[in-house]
């Protein structure tokens, strides 16, 4: 395992502690008695899992046979935050199809004025950077066009979403992590929750309740990026069987109330503040999106930095870049004068049509996220989640219809395929990848792919594993700025104000390797948005370190578990409680 | 509006700290809205002790000598009776969790609104309102209360006014109690999490945090803290590590503190922490690195190593003393 020699040590020589099959997959339901009974158990209270749940109470209400036969609890929607919508980040700027198609007697002034909206695009721009104080307008790519969208707040939309599920029947359990997929006879049959009240070293508090099995007909796993029980599922399944690696980035986003408004939505594409040399690895870019509070009449701004976790110098950090990109005197006229009201960090499956697992499985499938439905050329994936909600909602009813023994949902994925979904993402299915040989060498071939709507160069692009990416400690940090903490800021006064109290003896839920060699540690260290791993004054500059790991920090992005370690569910009701992000 | 009833809690002949932070807020809010403030005593207290919570600016002291103190349902029961007889609109607690429970009780019992962890109560239109901090102390929510309101500080949100001279009339009220709290018996009185040093109430405070090296780097911290008189609180990062007992730690999810010194040895001070010290008096912190944020809230900050600073304090501070 050493890699001190014979090259730069990669994460994934060294795996977290995790045995995903045994920890994670539960083979057989408890007794009746020990167990509840829903009709359908939705992982994941976020923009899919909650479009899902609505479509599926929008048919039901036409057919009261159907939704009796499915006893006290018909949809059941388990979420780990303190609200749906707690723990959702995205840019986010939506093309608005699929939501209108979803709640057609809804409207886009509906939405705004229900705060989860913010305006429809006007003015758009694209800049190139070349340094720290240039920025070329370049025509705006195909893919980049975004007139019409609307600029909206997942986490928002989830709260939204939310009331309409309770309203039309669902059971909506926060605070309610599932830690385990239930198997019995090679099918899905529900999933366990978790256990709460535990110590630090696992053992139960005075106030501890332990998990309870909850048996469903059919589960849908709408956990978004990198699911806990969606990994266990692909692996359990084979659903990766054939498919490309999944691939990540990483974005950090905050919410700015700025005195004037902005007047065009503006995405920037590098290279500065990152390194255009190839063996940096770093591809990324920024987005600045104006949002107009139609609640409060505030003019915000939402501004973001997003990377490929592909990259190779440890020292790269999404946090500080964005603090970074922020010094740009582009930014700098907009955000003047103003205050930061939110912050947030999430990562985000990157590899699209190739790295899409298999949908469904035996009394379950996957949506959103989870299914890894983001176009990352075109910067979205809001609608495809909410159409693939939709899709899986209208499989799972002619499932129950059809009063399936064990619920086959198979015409889901044909329907995937053949939607703007299915379209959208094959078109672009091998744009990103000659981005990992670097920007300016892949850079040609992206434009050529883009230009041909996929036709060239044709057939399939491999993707490369992030975690495989051997590491070096490189001079990215040099560049980050010396917080202010008016207009730049810490990691820690960032997690300050996500709302972010984890109980301080709850039990780790972050899984890493112990005795790494220092380029993993500080990888690790520098991407974390939210400072959980911190590298002991002591540790040797060469040699093995033993990172600390202040899990309690834990903003839940999920970056981790694409560098070599593990982000596993903590208990129900911990993390941030995010609201306009 | 007629009257604000504050609760003063009692230990071993003494009102606690944080009481008479509400008792004095009860005090200065009535002069404002132009109505009268009151105080509430439970049990065994002498009329010499009852009458000086006049000293903080209410005017009558009601004391149900009967009733058992330290528990929440006859506290309940007995403000309840009061605030009804007497026409009192507001119940005000100091805070900590005694006062949550009995504010909670008597919000259910008397159908008030309820605002807890209050850090700011001011007068509109002659009524209450009271300001809480929410997500993380990020934003402000503001109650104001239809009917009846019970209002519940922050540990150390309330100012105790300087003491003045004048005495307060008591009145002793008997009260029956419910059959709930005729159920419950004080066993035993101590501090919750087996801590034997107040923290809460020192006035100077020495806290360690990381920068400290070692668990050992405490006893320097510990030595400090004796020769200054004062005690030792730790940072949520050495609590983490099993450096220093949990009852000790300072912050958003420890306790929160505002004594006359807080010395702040190898902390760097961020937000999380910060938020548990930062209405200290003055403020010190010793750091071997200049860009630590804590010198930017500190009153006197020395750059340098705090093995060879700590142990020169204790000494000079010993020498001084004599």
């Amino acid at each position: 395992m050493s890699a001190s020699h014979g090259g730069a040590p990669a994460p994934a020589q060294f795996p977290p502690p995790v045995d995903p099959q045994g920890e994670f997959i539960k083979h057989g339901l408890d007794p009746e008695d020990d167990l509840i009974e829903v009709g359908v158990a939705i992982v994941g209270g976020g923009t899919a899992g909650l479009s899902c749940a609505n479509r599926l109470l929008q048919l039901l209400a036409d057919d009261e046979e159907l939704l009796e036969s499915l006893g006290e609890v018909p949809v059941a929607v388990i979420e780990k935050a303190k609200t749906c919508g707690g723990h959702n980040l995205s840019g986010a700027v939506m093309r608005p199809g699929a939501l209108q198609e979803l709640f057609p007697d809804v409207t886009r002034e509906d939405w705004r004025a229900e705060g989860f909206a913010f305006g429809a695009v006007c003015d758009e721009a694209v800049y190139l950077m070349p340094s720290a104080t240039k920025a070329v307008k370049i025509p705006t790519p195909p893919p980049f066009k975004n007139h019409g969208n609307e600029v909206i707040s997942v986490a928002a939309m989830a709260r939204y979403q939310q009331r309409l599920a309770e309203e039309a029947g669902a059971y909506v359990l926060t605070e309610t992590a599932a830690t385990q997929l239930i198997v019995e006879d090679g099918a899905v049959v529900g999933v366990r929750s978790g256990d709460k009240g535990r110590g630090k070293d696992g053992q139960p508090l005075r106030n501890f309740e332990p998990g309870t099995d909850v048996k469903a007909k059919c589960t849908v796993l709408a956990e978004g990026c990198w699911g806990h029980l969606t990994g266990a599922a692909i692996r359990e399944f084979g659903l990766a069987e054939g498919r490309e690696p999944q691939v990540w980035e990483l974005g950090v986003k905050e919410v700015w109330r700025v005195p004037k408004p902005l007047d065009r939505l503006i995405h920037t594409i590098g290279p500065w503040p990152l390194k255009l040399k190839a063996k940096y690895g770093q591809i990324g870019g920024t987005w600045l999106y104006p949002m107009k509070d139609s609640k409060t009449g505030d003019d915000l701004v939402s501004i973001g930095f997003v990377i490929d976790l592909e990259y190779a110098d440890a020292t790269t950090s999404a946090h500080d870049l964005l603090q970074q990109f922020k010094l740009h005197p582009l930014v700098r006229e907009i955000l003047a004068g103003g205050e930061r009201v939110s912050w947030g960090a999430k990562a985000l499956p990157a590899g699209g049509w190739w790295s899409m697992p298999k949908l469904t499985m035996p009394g379950a499938l996957l949506v959103g996220d989870s299914a890894g439905m983001v176009d990352t050329v075109a910067l979205k994936g809001v609608h495809h989640s909410v159409l693939s909600g939709k899709l899986a909602a209208e499989a799972i009813y002619a499932s129950l219809k059809r009063g399936d023994a064990v619920a086959s949902v198979e015409g889901y994925e044909a329907a995937v395929n053949d939607s703007s979904i299915g379209q959208e993402l094959y078109e672009v299915r091998n744009t990103r990848q000659p981005f990992q040989k670097g920007f300016l060498r892949g850079g040609p071939l992206v434009n050529l792919m883009i230009m041909t709507k996929g036709r060239f160069p044709g057939g399939r692009r491999k993707w490369h594993r992030n975690d495989a990416k051997p590491m070096f400690i490189g001079d990215t940090k040099n560049g980050y700025p010396k917080p202010d903490g008016t207009y730049t800021f810490d990691k820690l006064s960032s997690v300050y104000i996500t709302g972010n109290a984890t109980r301080d003896d709850a039990p780790n839920h972050i899984r890493v390797r112990k005795r790494v060699p220092r380029e993993v540690a500080e990888t690790w260290a520098w991407m974390c948005p939210a400072g959980v791993y911190e590298i002991p004054d002591e540790a040797p500059s060469h040699g093995p370190v033993d990172v600390i790991v202040n899990y309690t920090n834990c903003v839940q992005c999920g970056a981790i578990t694409a560098k070599g370690g593990r982000l596993t569910t903590p208990e129900g009701g911990d993390g941030p409680l995010y609201r306009n992000l | 509006m007629s009257g604000i009833l504050a609760y003063a809690l009692h230990y071993e002949g003494a009102f606690n700290k944080n009481s008479l932070g509400g008792v004095s807020e009860a005090a200065r809010l009535a002069e404002q809205a132009g109505c009268v403030a009151h105080a509430v005593v439970i049990g065994d207290v002498s009329d010499e002790l009852a009458a000086t919570l006049g000293h903080y600016g209410v005017t009558k002291v009601f004391r149900a000598k009967d009733a058992p103190e330290g528990l929440a349902q006859p506290v309940v029961d007995v403000m309840a009776k009061v605030m009804d007889d007497n026409g009192h609109d507001y119940a005000l607690f100091g805070g900590g969790l005694l006062g949550f429970e009995i504010g909670a009780g008597l919000a259910a019992r008397l159908n008030a609104g309820v605002t807890m962890e209050v850090t700011q109560v001011n007068v509109v239109d002659g009524k209450l309102t009271a300001e809480r901090p929410i997500h993380g102390d990020s934003s402000i929510s503001t109650s104001s209360y239809k009917d009846r309101g019970i209002i519940i500080g922050r540990l150390n949100a309330f100012e105790t006014a300087v003491p003045g001279e004048s005495a307060a009339e008591v009145e002793d009220v008997t009260v029956e109690l419910s059959e709930a709290s005729q159920r419950l018996k004080m066993v035993t009185r101590g501090e919750q999490r087996g801590a034997d040093v107040d923290i809460e109430g020192a006035k100077i405070l020495v806290a360690g945090g990381r920068g400290l090296g070692k668990p050992e780097g405490f006893e320097l911290c510990e030595a400090l803290a004796e020769a200054l008189g004062g005690a030792v609180a730790a940072t949520r990062a050495v609590v983490d590590a099993g450096w220093y007992p949990y009852s000790t730690q300072i912050g958003q999810t420890g306790k929160t503190v505002s004594p006359k010194l807080y010395l702040a040895a190898g902390i760097s001070g961020a937000i999380q922490h910060k938020v548990g010290f930062q209405s200290s008096e003055n403020i010190v912190a010793i750091n071997k690195d200049s860009n630590a944020p804590i010198f930017e809230y500190s009153d006197l900050g020395i750059v340098g190593d705090l093995n060879k600073i700590l142990p020169k304090l204790t000494e000079a501070v010993k020498a001084k003393k004599g």
